[in-house]
């Protein structure tokens, strides 16, 4: 691995979203040589990784030409002016194809854009491209049998995790300096732990969905994945708060995420549960669990144990949820077209089919206790800390289940971590960690209070302050 | 139950489905018919912005 080095203008792919931004508004490079340097890393890249659905390079250098002409004018659209992102290709945008990593939106054009891109275009960003996804955001591993499987960019042979799999890989690699992810049962932080990127889930109901593709309207998320909690907190700011066009977006002033960043640690308790997120890790896990949590209190948290209610129900109403609400939005689809999922995909929609009404509406019925729940076993406690999944990244091979009878236990347990986060609808930050021993990163998880992102974000800054694992740059192989 | 649901499945899938479900069902099963008369869904919204969620 490389550190990140200093800012140069020589590989400006390499500084953070924060970095490159402030180098294109202070003019000490220019929005084209941002993008030429992503598309240079993109070609150099992308044979290996997979993590693109379409690269527009000569579209975005004359984005970043208008760019530099307006800024050399003394105009800028906001502050991510000129800054060169690719994001999901879940998130739609008017005159686009946008695939949802699916055939059957091979060649959908959308006709709208949805509302967390287009806040970020007016804040100035231009579009490299689109990034690889699973299936209609269906699977958490990076598998894609219509479009190939993204590789990890500490070691290809391993798995990104998923669904926002491009989206982990182009920013661990540099390639992207964010991108834009969906958060349904893991999907920012399983490729943010297995790649060695900060992502961050929102609370449901922090940031718009209106335009990106649903999965599950009780569970999706939109959230971003990117190189620091700063870059996360600099992208939540301009993308938070109400929208006449999802009226589940919660009205009411969106905090400032920037200005707590710098705040000291001291004074905040960060809770480590009991049991279940640190029952069966792997030992490389388990150690960096122990080490963060010990770099958390040398930075002035109190750190406490708590005992947190069965998390294995609301895993399992997480499950119940998903299913049927992906079985709904994909029925017809399901009649008309079985032939155009891919046999995994098609069985996890099929399972949605087998669950009754009564089941459903008692799953979130329970919604509300369970959540109340958990904050009355949290009281007094800003964040939990644990691990996004027990293991490092699996390889392909290892975890490619297709539609075995065995499947569903496979997935469950990569993402037995982060299920009954979606089912609670809190917020989680997943952070750089540290190392397994055979050089994959591993990712912890911060679970803040409902609509709390910015105590998470405080403590995210604070950590990486005090460590590096988020300054380290994976080599081509 | 697939087949009510409107989507027609074979006896194969139906197993499977009955499998890869099963854990969920089992999971959930101490909850089932326990909740309370007056709870609804919408509580969950109210928990979250009530002072208890700050």
């Amino acid at each position: 691995m490389n550190d990140q080095g200093p800012i140069t203008a020589t590989e400006p792919a390499l500084m953070s979203l924060a970095g490159v931004a402030k180098a294109i508004a202070d003019k000490r490079i220019s929005s084209r040589e941002a993008t030429q340097s992503c598309l240079n890393r993109i070609k150099q890249w992308e044979p290996g990784l997979n993590a693109f659905m379409a690269i527009e390079a000569d579209d975005a250098l004359k984005a970043a030409d208008a760019a530099d002409a307006m800024l050399a004018a003394g105009k800028t659209l906001g502050p991510l002016h000129g800054v060169p992102l690719a994001h999901k290709d879940m998130y739609y945008e008017a005159g686009k194809v946008v695939t949802c990593g699916s055939i059957i939106r091979r060649d959908w054009v959308a006709t709208t854009t949805s509302t967390a891109l287009q806040r970020l275009k007016d804040a100035g960003t231009i579009r490299t491209g689109s990034l690889h996804m699973a299936e209609f955001a269906y699977g958490p591993t990076g598998h894609n049998a219509h479009y190939g499987a993204v590789h990890n960019p500490w070691g290809f042979d391993h798995i990104t995790g998923g669904s926002s799999s491009g989206s982990g890989a182009a920013v661990a690699a540099r390639l992207t300096f964010a991108a834009l992810g969906s958060d349904t049962g893991g999907s920012i932080r399983m490729p943010a732990h297995f790649c060695g990127v900060t992502g961050l889930k929102t609370t449901v109901g922090r940031v718009s969905r209106a335009g990106a593709m649903p999965l599950s309207q009780s569970l999706d998320t939109v959230g971003p994945l990117a190189r620091t909690a700063e870059d996360c907190a600099l992208l939540l700011s301009l993308m938070a708060g109400a929208d006449a066009d999802d009226p589940t977006a919660i009205d009411g002033e969106v905090p400032d995420y920037m200005a707590a960043l710098n705040a000291p640690m001291t004074g905040l308790t960060i809770g480590v549960p009991k049991a279940f997120y640190v029952d069966d890790l792997d030992p490389d896990v388990a150690r960096v669990l122990e080490e963060t949590v010990a770099v958390l209190k040398q930075e002035g948290a109190r750190i406490v144990a708590v005992d947190l209610p069965d998390q294995r129900q609301l895993t399992a109403a997480c499950q119940l949820v998903l299913a049927v609400e992906a079985a709904a939005f994909h029925k017809a689809w399901m009649i008309e077209r079985p032939q155009d999922y891919s046999a995994q995909v098609l069985m996890r929609l099929q399972n949605g089919l087998a669950i009754p009404a009564i089941s459903y509406l008692e799953t979130m019925r329970w919604r509300g206790s369970a959540l109340a729940a958990h904050l009355a076993a949290t009281a007094g406690v800003d964040a939990v800390i644990a691990p996004v999944a027990p293991v490092p990244a699996p390889t392909i091979a290892d975890s490619d289940v297709g539609n075995k009878p065995g499947a569903e236990a496979v997935i469950q347990n990569l993402t037995r971590f982060t299920r009954p986060i979606n089912y609670l609808g809190l917020p989680s930050l997943a952070i750089p960690a540290g190392f397994a021993r055979n050089g994959l990163p591993i990712g912890l998880q911060l679970v803040g209070r409902p609509f709390d992102e910015a105590t998470l974000l405080r403590i995210g800054a604070g950590f990486q302050r005090a460590t590096d694992f988020h300054t380290k740059v994976p080599e081509l192989q | 139950m697939a087949n009510v649901a409107g989507v027609p499945v074979t006896d194969d899938v139906a197993a499977r489905i009955a499998n890869s479900i099963g854990p969920a069902f089992d999971g959930f099963a101490p909850l089932a018919g326990t909740l309370p008369f007056d709870l609804e869904p919408a509580t969950f919204v109210a928990v979250q912005l009530g002072k208890d969620g700050k």
